[in-house]
């Protein structure tokens, strides 16, 4: 991985407004498809609030914030992989490395078997977001114990240990609960935007906007921290604080998103590698286009899991795994990729 | 088993019990219509199975259906012009040509409101309550639905019968099915029981709890459960267990495909996987199937599906029926 000459300000530019571009088409495409298909003007009169009063819930309350959320997340993932990635300088990095998906998990099906979720719609996803950050700082702190804290090698294996452990409580957990519960916990496990709410989007995009902001000011340090730590310190960044903002914004931005929607595969891992095979892997530009790029992804990727089998929906992760994975085989495979 | 004759017989049956049930239902509309003077409906309140209570203007006249049981119901009840949208698991010929909204406990939320339904019937079982409170917030009611056991058979009878304005309907179709139930119990009275592992999974193996309305029916067709002693309403239970338990018959659901099924390939199913052969009643044959579609449905025809694991687990009574 090298940083690579940086792109000019100007074609940085260009590349992130075409990327919105398609990220605004893409969201469009969303609003517009779905069991009942709508025209441009019929979904920009619905936003406005007028026509049909059953389209105009369609559009403001189903398809629009599930869009959103989609996209919110899609950024979210995508930011936080790359992130890890460069963190951890492992590219297998992804942004459940250090167990969020499985605290979060477990979390919900806390929530599940108990009967809670059935009582409050705020108590799954605020126990797989409690989950998914306690399981962050357990992790930091079994890391810590060792001896040099952020060992990148020393996380990535408290990270695997302490998930396979809350994994193996999450299946003690449903192999006593009755059928109902296994059934809507690995409904949850599968990840799906279906449950989204302007409310659940506005939390979202509260976690999501500082986060990114954040990650964006680390660029430069992201940088030097993915040629080698000891270069980072010899260039002056300072490493340790680096290190523990970064981790702490990427591990938030994917605990908030498992909790908005599930656990979903792939985005986080494979969309920061697709960036940086076109476009180079200086963070300051990559950071923007991953978040970007994987924000459209997963609207379009949600947009046909909702529509490709008519009521029934796929889970958003098997989209993302079977559009994205020939693509990404496809990018590696280019000429001159590698 | 049942063979082609049977199946056709037992559609005859259901199709008079049907016939039966709807002029019942008109002459009790009729009856009903003279009632209010000005012609407009009373509003109906019903306090659901999760105790929300549920405020409906009128009757209702266009309900999206999320639980198979309670669209036969409607059906049963003769308000199937009352449905615009049921599950893909609903393939009964009154319902199959409606629109599907995906399943039960994850239908799409946008097809259901694209039908604009002034009734949803959902399950209270949902772990989560996601679908329940996205549809409560966009003001379209649900009524949710708890059916595991034969009470709840017919308080939900009742209920649905309420919503929909056919209450008359709802008591005749709970009499047939009391009717039912006392021909069954009385003609199995004082016989052996045998001793009964219904599947309701075959890996892992999964049976039902003795609360189940699919357990009440077993001890109510003349058997008994070899599990009596579980909680869970549907336990995982061991292999080793079933085999120690010994069991005299082995009872299999079967879907559509059991229509045409050569007789014995449950049988030759269960003997292919390791486990099972040891099952003293699969070694020596003693596997049944029954109509999943019927049995496994907490609905309008539990009457019948008593008489179908009657039909299995005594086959002496039905013999005798037949040469009568």
């Amino acid at each position: 991985m090298t940083v690579g000459s940086a792109p000019s300000r100007w074609t940085l530019a260009a590349r992130l407004v075409v990327l919105a571009a398609v990220l605004a088409a893409a969201l469009v495409g969303a609003v517009r498809l779905g069991a009942t298909s709508l025209s441009t003007g019929a979904v920009l009169r619905a936003v406005a609030g007028r026509g049909d009063p059953t389209v105009v819930t369609i559009v403001r309350a189903l398809r629009l914030p599930r869009a959103v959320q989609a996209a919110l997340v899609g950024a979210a993932l995508a930011a936080s992989g790359a992130t890890f990635q460069a963190l951890l300088r492992n590219p297998l990095a992804d942004p459940y490395v250090l167990g969020v998906s499985s605290g979060a998990a477990a979390g919900a099906v806390f929530t599940i078997a108990t009967g809670l979720a059935a009582r409050s719609a705020l108590a799954l996803p605020a126990a797989a977001f409690a989950g998914a950050a306690g399981t962050m700082l357990l992790v930091l702190r079994i890391a810590a114990g060792v001896g040099r804290a952020l060992d990148a090698r020393v996380l990535l294996l408290a990270g695997v240990a302490t998930s396979s452990f809350l994994v193996a409580a999450v299946w003690l957990a449903l192999s006593f609960a009755d059928v109902e519960a296994v059934r809507s916990a690995v409904f949850w496990m599968m990840g799906s935007h279906a449950g989204a709410t302007w409310g659940s989007v506005g939390a979202l995009g509260l976690c999501l906007a500082p986060a990114l902001a954040a990650l964006l000011a680390l660029a430069r340090p992201l940088n030097l921290l993915a040629v080698g730590e000891a270069t980072a310190a010899h260039l002056g960044a300072r490493v340790e604080r680096t290190k523990l903002v970064a981790f702490g914004v990427a591990t938030l931005l994917a605990a908030a998103s498992v909790a908005a929607s599930g656990t979903i595969g792939f985005v986080g891992l494979v969309v920061p590698h697709a960036v940086r095979l076109v476009w180079g892997s200086d963070h300051r530009a990559l950071l923007p286009a991953a978040a970007l790029a994987g924000a459209t992804f997963l609207v379009a990727a949600d947009t046909v899991a909702r529509t490709a089998a008519g009521a029934t929906e796929l889970p958003v992760g098997v989209v993302t795994a079977f559009v994205g994975v020939p693509f990404f085989v496809w990018l590696l495979r280019r000429p001159g990729a590698a | 088993m049942f063979s082609p004759q049977a199946t056709r017989l037992r559609r005859a049956a259901r199709l008079a019990l049907g016939a039966c049930v709807l002029a019942a239902t008109r002459c009790g509309d009729r009856r009903a219509a003279a009632a209010p003077a000005a012609g407009r409906p009373a509003a109906i309140t019903v306090t659901d199975d999760g105790g929300r209570p549920v405020h409906l203007a009128g009757p209702a006249r266009r309900v999206v259906c999320l639980i198979p049981s309670a669209t036969e119901t409607l059906v049963a009840l003769g308000a199937a012009d009352r449905l615009v949208g049921r599950t893909r698991y609903d393939v009964a010929p009154e319902v199959a040509a409606l629109p599907s909204v995906g399943g039960g406990l994850d239908p799409s939320v946008e097809a259901i409101v694209a039908l604009r339904p002034d009734l949803v019937l959902g399950w209270e079982n949902d772990r989560r309550g996601e679908v329940r409170e996205k549809l409560a917030s966009l003001g379209i009611p649900v009524f949710s639905l708890r059916t595991e056991d034969t009470v709840d058979v017919f308080r939900n009878l009742a209920a649905i019968g309420r919503l929909a304005g056919r209450d008359s309907a709802a008591a005749a179709v709970a009499a047939s099915i009391h009717h039912d139930f006392d021909a069954v119990r009385r003609s199995v009275a004082g016989r052996p029981r045998p001793r009964v592992f219904y599947v309701v999974s075959n890996d892992p193996p999964m049976t039902a709890g003795p609360q189940t309305f699919v357990a009440q029916l077993v001890g109510l067709a003349g058997g008994q459960s070899i599990f009596p002693d579980v909680r869970q309403s549907w336990p995982t239970v061991s292999m080793e267990e079933i085999v120690r338990r010994a069991p005299d018959l082995v009872v299999v659901p079967r879907g559509e495909r059991s229509r045409n099924e050569v007789p014995g390939t449950a049988l030759a199913e269960l003997r292919a996987r390791g486990g099972w052969r040891d099952v003293g009643a699969v070694r020596a044959g003693h596997v049944v199937t029954v109509d999943e579609n019927l049995v496994n449905r907490p609905g309008p025809h539990v009457g019948e599906a008593a008489r179908a694991l009657r039909a299995v687990l005594h086959p002496e009574l039905a013999a005798a029926a037949a040469g009568r």
